[in-house]
This record gives structure tokens, C-alpha cells and sequence, in this order.
């Protein structure tokens, strides 16, 4: 007897999606999340703060409180990192579960100003429980335009949290000159092309710019592999500043098998993992009806997953690689050696 | 304002959900305590009605008409002729429905089954009564009827006279072609349950004497020649019933004791091998905490294993929310045009666990996909929701009843 329709789960639209906010010291993270934990659209969003004292909310707006968490009267729940991010997350599922917090839908995390987000993205790959639960939707660096400029030349970490970006949001744009602000954005694009930008003053910005980015259900459309993905018509700058971070887009016509694709990974991870900071996409495997999504952070990767059909006619496999140091060409090459297939 | 250690509006009566959204909210006239027999009708006009049999007296059953799931609308609702007798249970083929009569005491009536001609559903129609009554009987607990042909019937007869009285009821199967005069045409009760058989009678439970009687007696038009039962006390029995007159059986697995007994429903995933089968926590407050809902791999119907539990929010918590918690009803694939059917996504009950829904497609690792928790009802006398039966439509809307007074709950998925 055939099964009715939506007999199975869609392995994506029931996770918990999970936002990152990143940006280097003083880059205005607190600020912009005192700012979000108000809007009314924070309903049931649990936020992991790094300290509650930090949040600057009056008590008219606190529900109900305790120690590690508070709730908000617009239904946001704000809840401080305890002990390490894993836990944090996995307490949290346990006690929506039990009843003993809102049933939030969303996670917003505020990250510390010196985290590499890597780590943190990788909790989400690494923790079966968490996989299970959440997905990673979007990660959101904050750029402070008035001492970014410097902070991008002398230390490697905001640059690594630039390039990690799904969304750009550069902040005290109203304290620097014109000029600054567009040399900043021009710096901003050659490291991370793809990643929408924004400026935000005094913290306001809106909920819907930081979420909704990752894959939300395998019967995604083409809007919506877009916005994950990015477009096509990239322009891919000349690395002036920043040679060491690369962002590039790799397109293959051809279907490959899944063990060559997995092959080239491999050689790749283990040769290069530190340097392979993010990778996302779609991959046309021979005999599979939809794309696998394939999206990993340095040497971790979350286990592929296929999509119910192609968001478009378009069928060909669609990479996008954030490297430092790993140029486009040898990348390219690999898969050429590897899988014996030629890239565009 | 919440109870103390708990961040949410209400404290830890308020609804809880994760992936499941409520869409609306029928309390039957005041009568919402819903049995175990849910199934839905595409009338004739092609209107969705759902059909309910209730938990206890007064009420028989109600119909409602779920067309628009967010807007229910009650189409009919009847009384039983007096209060020692239940209805619980019933079914639906086409424009017939067959419900199910027990009485609180052996010896009296109605004992047995009715079926209706619902084809107006407004105006249900007896079309005939199927007695089971006698002096060791308190009739039909259950009925399972999918294929318009049989009922498959959990009952007492007249001729049956029990060694123990908690094992007064068996299974029988009820040749229904001609509706007007439902005539059994094969029975089988658990060996040495019945005075005369030549077997000794089974040990009793040693903490919860729940009785050795089938509850459900699930059989599947794409596999005709099976029933699958959950016997109580007697754990699982799988029969060959390609010979209706005499169900011969093929496989059995018993779990209790060590575990606390009332095997309820064997929902088989016939196209994979598995059985799905439930428990019935049948005690308040965790007294006879765990029952659950096992992954059981039927592959060779001679050796069932049990490879998995569902993985179910923590006895600690939940046995502290007043009522029973614990494993209940499944939704079970039934045919027809308004039953969702899958062998990976499984929907159950767990009283004031809510309704709960388990993607198997790993039967070695079941996981949770979803669940529902009402906010307790008004007047709720378990000072929880008590979730009873579910029924999952084509388009995986569910429906979940209360046991007592929470009535009917519509829900979509986003799972």
C-alpha cells in the first residue's frame, strides 16, 4: 500500500536553527544584542549571552528570573553561557523539554570578542545531541568601523571572523569619515564577497537580517539555496589586502561519484584542514534524484544530506570554498586528479 | 506567575511543543474525555468527519467535522443507554462504523458490538448489534476493522468462561459482509485462559495484575494472513490467520515481568519487518513507570527481538505532573482515503507526555521528531493534560483526544 504523502521527515525543517553572533572587542555585540532582546519579534528566541549583568534590561521587562537565565515579558529568554557552549545548548534542549523553560524556537549566541566562531560552529557538527537538534543558520560578524581598519592588519582573528560571515554588520559607522567607511566595506568585500552587508547604528538592526539563511527544509527552492549559498555573479576581487583569505566558487557540470567528492575532501581536510575555513554547497552525485548539501568548517564536516529535488534546472555541482592560502586553481586541480572531472 | 526553578509563562502546566503547532481546539460539548477509537470518514458530500468513541458514560460517541482542522465543527453526539457501560472503542469503512460495548460487570448489556450506517453522518443509523454478553463477559473492548469485510474484536462470549476473571476477553473474528447479521467465524484466546484447556493457566503478573486479554488486534489488507496482538499481560502474539477458523500462532514475545506488563497495540511495519508496540501505563504518578513504546524487529516472526525504545522526556519529571505518563496509544497506519501512512514516522500518546511523534527510520536509533502537550484543561481532575488516542490524516495533521475532559486537539507538523 503506498505511503501518503510526507510519510518521512524532513531531516532540516525540524531542527532548532542557530545564529552567531561574532566581532571582535568593542566591536558592539552587546550593545546590539541588549538592542534585539527587546524587539517584540524576539518571541520565543532563547539568547546565550555571555553575562547577564552585561544586559542592560529593566526590571518591568523581566518576567520571571533566575540565576543563569531570565525571561523576558516579549517571550525572549536570555540565558548565560555556563561552562562551555556544548553544555549550554544541551541544558537548554533538556529543559525546554522538560517544560522548564519556554519552548523557544531559535537560538541567537552571542560569542566572547576574542572567539575564532569556528569552534563554535563546530559544536553544532561534533555533539549528537545537538545535531540532532539544531542547525547552524547563520553566522553574523560584527565589524567596528572605527577600529576595525587596524584590528584587520595586526591580529588574524577578525579576519577569520570576517571571512567565517554569512552577514556583515559593520557598526559606528556614523563616528568614521565617508572615505573610511567605504575603504572598510572594500577591505570587508575582498575578504568576504559573498556575505551581505549592513551598517548599523547604535545597534539597530533587524531580526530578519541576521536569520533564516541556512537550508531550512529539504524541498528548499532556488531564493532560498540562494540566500544560503550566495550568487553566482560574484565578483571575485583581487586579493589586495588580504591574499591570504580566499573566497571562490567552484562549479562542476558533470555528476561525480560521491566517493570521488569525498576523496578530494579528505586529501583536502587532511592536508589543509586549519586553512579550509568553511565550505559549502550542493554536489550532483551520480544516481541521487536531489543535490547533497555538503557544509563543513575546517576539518568537520556535517553528514551529507540530499535534498527532495534540484531548486532549478541547473544541475551542476556548486562549491563555495573560504580558504587562507589555498588559492582556487589547486583546489580545482584536486578535482581534477581525483574525480577526472573538469571544473568552470 | 511560574512555578519557582521554571522560566515559562504558567509554570510546568502550560503547553509545551517542538515541531507540532496547535491549529484548534474542540471540547465536545463538554464531554472531552475521548477513549481509544478515533477514525475518519470522507463523506459522501465530502466533508471530513471525525469519529470518536468516549472513554466512559454518558457519552457514546461524537462526530465532528474537521474540514477545516483550525475550525471544528460538532456534527453529532450520542448517550449510552446507562452508565455501567463504555463504549472506548470503534472504526470506520466507508459509511460503516462498528463500536465496541463493555460493561462494568460481568453479565451485563449492552455487551458486544454495534454497527452504524453513518452515511449521514448527522443521523448514525443501527443497522445491527452484535452481542457478547453472558455471565463471565463484560463484552467488546476493542475493535479493528479496516478491510469492510471483518472485524477484528477483543471480546467475551456467552461460552466463554475464564480460568481467572480478569482474562474474560479474547480474540474473535466477526465476518461483517452482511452487515445486517454479524456472524463469528474464528476465535483464539491465550492457552490455559479459558476453563477446559489443557494448559495450566498463566502465572499472574507479579506487581500489576492487568489480566491476560488482547487489547488491539491489528490486521492489514496488504497482509491479510497475519493479526498482530498486544496481549496484555501475555506480551505479543502474531497469528497466521489464513485459515480464519483456526488463527494458528507464529510468534510471541514476552517482555513482563521483568517489565510491568499491558502490552496495548502491535503496529506492524509490514513492508520493513518491525513491529512498533506500545504499552499502556495504566497507574498515576509513575507507579508503574516504564511503559514504553518498543522497536521490535518481527524479520523472523519466530524470534521477535526488542532492538529499541522511544526515547521519551525523563520519568522524573513527568511522573511528577499529576496523572499517568507513560505510553499509550499508536496511530496505525490504518487504509482508507484520511489515514496517514508511513513505515518511518510513528505517532503516539503518553498522557500527560502529550502526544508524541518518533522518526524510526533507524529502528536501532528511534528519534524524537515532535510532540505536543496541552496546557492543562479546565478542571482537569489529574491536574494534567491526559492525551489518549491520536489519529494522523493524509496530510499529517493530527488529531489527539484527552482521556477526560481536554477534548480535541488539531495539530500540524513542521517536522
Amino acid at each position: 500500500m503506498p505511503e501518503s504523502p510526507a510519510a518521512t521527515r524532513d531531516a532540516l525543517a525540524g531542527l532548532i536553527p542557530v545564529s552567531i553572533i561574532t566581532g571582535f572587542l568593542g566591536a558592539g555585540k552587546t550593545t546590539l544584542v541588549n538592542r534585539l532582546l527587546k524587539r517584540p519579534e524576539m518571541n520565543r528566541v532563547a539568547v546565550i549571552v555571555n553575562e547577564l549583568g552585561e544586559i542592560g534590561v529593566d526590571n518591568e521587562l523581566v518576567q520571571v528570573s533566575s540565576e543563569q537565565m531570565m525571561l523576558l515579558n516579549n517571550g525572549c529568554l536570555c540565558c548565560v553561557l555556563r561552562g562551555d557552549l556544548q553544555e549550554t545548548l544541551r541544558d537548554l534542549f533538556v529543559k525546554r523539554r522538560n517544560g522548564e523553560i519556554i519552548d523557544y524556537d531559535r537560538v541567537v549566541i552571542e560569542t566572547t570578542g576574542l572567539a575564532d566562531p569556528a569552534p563554535v560552529m563546530q559544536t553544532l557538527l561534533t555533539d549528537s545531541l545537538l545535531r540532532d537538534q539544531y542547525r547552524l543558520d547563520c553566522v553574523v560578524t560584527l565589524v567596528d568601523a572605527v577600529n576595525a581598519p587596524g584590528q584587520l592588519t595586526q591580529f588574524s582573528e577578525p579576519v577569520k571572523q570576517v571571512a567565517l560571515a554569512d552577514r556583515l554588520v559593520v557598526t559606528k559607522s556614523d563616528l568614521v569619515a565617508e572615505q573610511t567607511l567605504s575603504d572598510l566595506t572594500e577591505r570587508l568585500r575582498e575578504i568576504n564577497p559573498r556575505a551581505p552587508l549592513r551598517n548599523a547604528t547604535d545597534g539597530e538592526i533587524e531580526l530578519a537580517f541576521l536569520v533564516d539563511v541556512g537550508l531550512r527544509r529539504t524541498h528548499a527552492d532556488l531564493e532560498e539555496v540562494e540566500r544560503w549559498l550566495g550568487t553566482d555573479e560574484e565578483h571575485e576581487h583581487g586579493h589586495r589586502h588580504d591574499e591570504n583569505v580566499q573566497t571562490f566558487a567552484l562549479r562542476f557540470d558533470q555528476p561525480m561519484s560521491w566517493a570521488a567528492f569525498t576523496q578530494c575532501m579528505d586529501v583536502l581536510t587532511a592536508l589543509r584542514g586549519p586553512d579550509l575555513l568553511r565550505v559549502k554547497g550542493l554536489v550532483n552525485v551520480e544516481g541521487k534524484a536531489g543535490p547533497m548539501v555538503v557544509q563543513g568548517v575546517q576539518h568537520l564536516f556535517h553528514p551529507p544530506l540530499e535534498l527532495a529535488a534540484w531548486p532549478s534546472a541547473d544541475r551542476s555541482t556548486r562549491l563555495v570554498f573560504i580558504t587562507r592560502g589555498i588559492p582556487k586553481q589547486i583546489v580545482a586541480d584536486l578535482f581534477a586528479a581525483i574525480g577526472a572531472i573538469g571544473s568552470k | 506567575m511560574a512555578a519557582e526553578g521554571t522560566l515559562r509563562p504558567g509554570g510546568g502546566a502550560a503547553q509545551l511543543a517542538l515541531n507540532m503547532k496547535l491549529l484548534g481546539h474542540h471540547e465536545l460539548a463538554g464531554f472531552g474525555g475521548v477513549g481509544e477509537g478515533l477514525n475518519m470518514q470522507k463523506a459522501k458530500d465530502g466533508r471530513r468527519i471525525l469519529w470518536m468513541a468516549h472513554e466512559s458514560a454518558p457519552k457514546n460517541f461524537t462526530a465532528v467535522d474537521v474540514t477545516d482542522p483550525r475550525n471544528p465543527k460538532m456534527v453529532v453526539q450520542t448517550d449510552l443507554p446507562h452508565n455501567d457501560v463504555r463504549s472506548n472503542s470503534l472504526d470506520v469503512v466507508g459509511d460503516i462504523m462498528a463500536v465496541a460495548y463493555q460493561t462494568k460487570k460481568w453479565g451485563l448489556k449492552p455487551a458486544g458490538m454495534d454497527l452504524f450506517d453513518i452515511s449521514t453522518p448527522e443521523k448514525p443509523k443501527l443497522i445491527s448489534h452484535f452481542d457478547a454478553s453472558g455471565p463471565s463477559s463484560r463484552g467488546a473492548h476493542c475493535v479493528f476493522f479496516v478491510d469492510g469485510e471483518y472485524v477484528h474484536l477483543t471480546s467475551g462470549s456467552a461460552d466463554f468462561e475464564p480460568t481467572h476473571p480478569k482474562d474474560d476477553q479474547f480474540y474473535r473474528i466477526i465476518d461483517v459482509r452482511n452487515p445486517s447479521k454479524p456472524t463469528e467465524v474464528g476465535r483464539w484466546w491465550y492457552p490455559g485462559t479459558r476453563k477446559g484447556d489443557s494448559a495450566p493457566p498463566p502465572p499472574r503478573h507479579p506487581r500489576f495484575d492487568g489480566g491476560y486479554r488482547p487489547h488491539n488486534t491489528n490486521s492489514y489488507p496488504q497482509k491479510p494472513d497475519r493479526v498482530y496482538i498486544g496481549y496484555i499481560d501475555g506480551g505479543v502474539w502474531i497469528l497466521d490467520i489464513s485459515n480464519k477458523a483456526k488463527p494458528r500462532p507464529v510468534g510471541h514475545l514476552q517482555y513482563s515481568p521483568p517489565y510491568n506488563g499491558f502490552s496495548h497495540t502491535v503496529l506492524p511495519l509490514i513492508e520493513r519487518g518491525y513491529l512498533i508496540v506500545s504499552d499502556e501505563c495504566v497507574r498515576d504518578n509513575g507507579e508503574d513507570w516504564p511503559k514504553l513504546t518498543w522497536v521490535v524487529d518481527a524479520r523472523v516472526e519466530s524470534n521477535l527481538v526488542p532492538i529499541a525504545t522511544f526515547p521519551l522526556p525523563p520519568a522524573e519529571v513527568f511522573t511528577k505532573r499529576g496523572g499517568r505518563y507513560g505510553s499509550h496509544n499508536l496511530h496505525e497506519n490504518q487504509p482508507g482515503p484520511c489515514s496517514f501512512r508511513s513505515e518511518t514516522l510513528i505517532f503516539g500518546t503518553y498522557f500527560n507526555g502529550g502526544v508524541r511523534a518518533f522518526d524510526v527510520s533507524n529502528p536501532l536509533q528511534p528519534k524524537e521528531a515532535g510532540y505536543f502537550v496541552p496546557a492543562t484543561p479546565k478542571l482537569a481532575p489529574k491536574g494534567s493534560a491526559q492525551i489518549n488516542d491520536v489519529w494522523v490524516d493524509e496530510k499529517r495533521i493530527v488529531y489527539a483526544v484527552d482521556r477526560f475532559g481536554g477534548g480535541l486537539y488539531t495539530l500540524e507538523t513542521t517536522f
